[in-house]
């Protein structure tokens, strides 16, 4: 492999390891928001209404 | 709710300002900087080798004042900090490991080797490995939490190790370039290499103040969740 070769490897798996992180955690956000509206008494209004 | 919605304006802010940043160190380093002298192109990797483990560092410098801080005052919020901290820690400290790795290869002719710093490192992934997984072990969530926190302190304690083990050990690897007790860093590192080091470092620090509120909020709300369905929140 070429020195690039190396060098994009390198890069590639920082930034896709950190974009899939990234992902991974603004998925549990929405999820755990989501969760939380429905626990919450405005969400439980919101259910009721 | 003025409050959370001032918070994700400023989380949104940090997030912009990371994502210019990683591009603007993105082009100084596979542009702008030149290659080195002895190694050519393949030193680019330091650009996110160094500012990686610095990061690392940051982390479980931020796991220890959180762990101890929940040892002494039992908050439930130093423990999720410490918590979401470790967690990034030990991305930032696997990538570290890679990205060596594919730099070991080229300039040592091996991907690995028990160099007392490199082993010393993956040690560190392995404390906070077993600091995460630690709380499934424990069923008692308090007891858990405490284990982790003590855990997270007597791991800080490896940094130091890691960082002097070039210079009481024959190493492998080389000496730092940039916190050395003998030189500035402008001594060492050539400036045109050591503002592309700094726009990543700025981008990396940038960037994981971003994901550590975004994961200290996601811990945050899962404690709420919890407390809800513990006192009947969803009856």
């Amino acid at each position: 492999m070429s020195a690039w070769g190396f060098v994009f490897l390198a890069y590639g798996i920082v930034w896709f390891a950190l974009l899939i992180y990234l992902f991974a955690v603004k998925r549990r956000f929405r999820k755990v928001q989501k969760e939380l509206a429905q626990l919450s008494p405005a969400g439980d209004r919101l259910n009721q209404g | 709710m003025a409050k959370t919605g001032k918070k994700r304006n400023r989380r949104r802010v940090l997030g912009i300002l990371a994502l210019l940043f990683v591009l603007v160190g993105l082009y100084f380093a596979l542009i702008e900087a030149p290659p080195d002298a002895y190694q050519g192109d393949v030193q680019r990797i330091m650009y996110v080798h160094i500012p990686s483990i610095l990061t690392a560092y940051l982390s479980f410098f931020i796991v220890f004042i959180g762990s101890c801080l929940f040892l002494w005052k039992r908050e439930k919020r130093d423990d999720i900090l410490a918590r979401s901290a470790a967690e990034i820690g030990v991305l930032f400290t696997s990538l570290t490991i890679i990205e060596g790795s594919i730099w070991g290869k080229p300039t040592w002719g091996v991907w690995w080797t028990w160099d007392a710093r490199l082993t010393l490192t993956a040690i560190l992934l392995l404390i906070f490995v077993g600091y995460l997984m630690l709380r499934s072990l424990i069923e008692d969530e308090n007891r858990g939490a405490v284990c982790s926190a003590v855990v997270g302190v007597i791991g800080f304690l490896d940094i130091p190790l890691i960082h002097m083990s070039v210079y009481w050990w024959r190493t492998l690897h080389q000496p730092p370039s940039i916190l050395r007790p003998d030189k500035m860093p402008w001594e060492n590192v050539h400036p045109s290499m050591l503002i592309a080091l700094a726009v990543n470092f700025a981008a990396f620090i940038l960037l994981y103040f971003y994901l550590l509120s975004l994961r200290f909020r996601v811990g945050e709300m899962e404690e709420e969740v919890k407390t809800l369905k513990l006192y009947g929140g969803a009856s």
